[in-house]
């Protein structure tokens, strides 16, 4: 495998996206918490995964 | 705990990741060290966030989280006087040692440095240990999941332990290491979340500072006395026993930790590995000790939440952590947190796996069994024991949830066995004159030293089986503490006597094993922040600071 930071980033941005959209479309809510956990994670996530592809991609 | 398809969902796109990065490993595996050693050619960044991730088991995120909540910021210790100045002086200064000699392993080190007795009887214990610590973890986990997703004990056992086998299998240490780095990640993004939001409905720190008592969120105002803090330890024992002899024994000559920081491309990389793990190291507190606390203060709030009461009375603090997932995760991040989770028990069992397969293949079976087969026939043998690893540590998972006395009383004996390990190596690394004879004997006299202090204490009606009752301890922690300072000191003493009256090595064979006749590298040429001292010494300086804080 040439990169580690290619198959960390695609993971953390697909469970990202996973997330941030079950946020949108579901927004569940936990019960001591009425922010909307999954939408920022997600976001979270999605920006990680897409700074380790983009290391990645940089580097190669 | 209630999970949605998502979550599944999730879970699911994890195992298809770790088996995947087994799957794309395994080209690079086609001799037995390529397997078992990997070849010593990963760079650094991944060794060193491999150095944690493989101590950073199932049980270390529960049970930290546990701590947090029974003992408070006390918990840090075992990061900020523990684990991390250990860290620092592997790095500094036994790497050059551990990489410089060409060993395959901790207890090849020994062979080469002392004798072939030595050897064994480390080698010996260190497998049975780690299988043993592998079936464990295994079995908490599996009462986990059966107590809080309602999952089959056997089922979430067979499969978690499946997929280990399948991609260590694969892919030998390099997959291991790989993965590691991966469940890393997920374990910091999957908790680090849960801290904060615990953290902030408690009103923050001083919220939970307001709502605790002092001892809860100071780590050194009250160990001054034993019985003015939750852990019982005085200040003595915890510098000295927790400090000095029990985390330099794990972090310095445990071959699942040294192993990572051996697999690395450079001894300029080996050297950095557990120095450039410490900056993480050094935070995860936050992320594993500080929601037990938030979740000991969210307790008092009534907000409908507590720590879940134990049928027998107190409170089962190891269910802190999955309680406070349900309580602030809905569905989506559940899932992230879970896989989390299960990342933090694979990356330990897989740890646990790869270390004993090379111990097995190069020190016990190479050392013992077989000594002259070609190569080929050793990378069967490391495949074949990896095989044999994953179903030991199944066994062992059974045997505990059947007989828990005799896991206790295992795990009391190998702490025996490993308290007086660090005066060895110390010894060994650092003074030329020492020699097997002594540091085999210094070996047993601290075994013996370490269970006659357990028979002669008592603490919370634990010990002093041979009659005679000479101390109580307030806490079986500070008993521990003092039969690691005992074990140490007298593996120590005898190591020094026997090797002065035994003939040692003559200098020849002593070349890159010990200090004074190993070249030590150089570095000068490096900037700065490659170099280990100048690395360790920002350590040191954040670690004084985080003291501090939380005084």
């Amino acid at each position: 495998m040439s990169d580690l930071r290619i198959p960390i980033g695609i993971f953390f941005a697909l469970v990202g996206l996973l997330v941030g959209i079950t946020g949108l479309a579901a927004g569940y809510r936990a019960p001591l918490e009425f922010a909307n956990v999954d939408l920022y994670c997600g976001i979270s996530m999605l920006v990680f995964g897409g700074v380790m592809l983009w290391l990645a991609r940089r580097s190669s | 705990m209630k999970l949605a398809p998502v979550d599944y969902l999730i879970l699911s796109l994890y195992f298809a990741f770790v088996l995947g990065i087994g799957w794309l490993v395994k080209r690079k595996v086609s001799t037995s060290e390529d397997f078992l050693t990997s070849g010593r050619s990963v760079p650094v960044w991944i060794t060193s966030l491999a150095f944690i991730a493989a101590n950073l088991g199932a049980q270390e995120v529960i049970g930290m989280c546990a701590s947090g909540a029974k003992y408070g910021i006390m918990t840090a210790h075992f990061y900020w006087i523990g684990a991390v100045p250990a860290m620092l002086f592997v790095g500094v200064f036994m790497m050059p040692f551990y990489y410089g000699s060409r060993a395959r392993s901790v207890p090849e080190y020994l062979k080469l440095r002392f004798d072939e007795k030595t050897r064994a009887l480390n080698a010996i214990t260190f497998a049975v240990m780690t299988i043993f610590s592998s079936g464990i973890s295994m079995y908490a986990l599996g009462l986990l999941f059966e107590l809080v997703l309602g999952w089959s004990f056997t089922a979430s056992v067979l499969l978690s332990a499946a997929i280990v086998l399948v991609y260590t299998f694969l892919g030998g240490l390099t997959s291991a290491i790989y993965n590691e780095v991966l469940q890393f990640f997920l374990i910091v993004l999957g908790f680090a979340p849960l801290a904060m939001l615990a953290v902030h409905k408690a009103g923050g720190w001083t919220g939970m500072a307001s709502r605790l008592p002092p001892v809860m969120t100071h780590t050194w105002k009250y160990v001054g006395d034993a019985s003015q803090n939750p852990m019982g330890v005085e200040a003595f024992g915890l510098v000295a026993g927790l400090g000095f002899v029990l985390s330099f024994g794990y972090w310095c000559t445990d071959f699942l930790v040294v192993q990572r920081a051996m697999a690395a491309d450079s001894m300029s990389s080996a050297r950095r590995t557990p120095l450039i793990a410490a900056f993480p190291k050094m935070v995860m507190p936050f992320i594993v000790i500080v929601p037990g606390i938030a979740a000991l203060a969210l307790s008092h709030m009534a907000l409908g939440y507590s720590i879940p009461a134990k049928a027998g009375g107190g409170l089962d603090y190891d269910q802190t952590l999955t309680t406070l997932m349900a309580q602030f995760y809905p569905s989506g991040m559940l899932g992230v947190g879970l896989t989390a989770l299960m990342a933090s028990f694979m990356s330990g069992m897989a740890g646990n796996v790869t270390a004993f397969n090379t111990v097995w293949t190069y020190d016990l079976y190479q050392g013992h069994i077989n000594r002259h087969a070609p190569d080929a026939h050793y990378l069967m043998v490391g495949r074949v024991t990896t095989a044999v690893g994953v179903g030991l540590s199944i066994a062992t998972a059974y045997l505990a949830s059947h007989f828990n006395n005799i896991m206790d009383f295992l795990q009391l004996v190998f702490g025996f066995v490993n308290a007086p390990l660090f005066a060895t190596f110390l010894l060994g690394m650092f003074w030329v004159r020492a020699t097997g004879h002594g540091a085999f004997s210094g070996l047993l006299a601290g075994t013996t030293a370490a269970a006659a202090t357990h028979g002669l204490t008592v603490a919370e009606n634990k010990g002093g089986w041979l009659g005679s009752v000479l101390h109580t301890f307030p806490s079986t922690m500070a008993q521990n503490f003092w039969i690691a300072i005992f074990a140490w000191s007298a593996c120590f003493l005898v190591t020094i006597l026997v090797s002065l009256a035994s003939q040692p090595k003559p200098a020849s064979e002593l070349h890159n094993l010990v200090y004074g006749l190993t070249d030590i590298p150089h570095d000068a040429h490096l900037p700065w922040y490659k170099r280990p001292v100048p690395l360790a010494v920002i350590v040191i300086i954040a670690l004084i600071v985080l003291n501090l804080i939380f005084w």
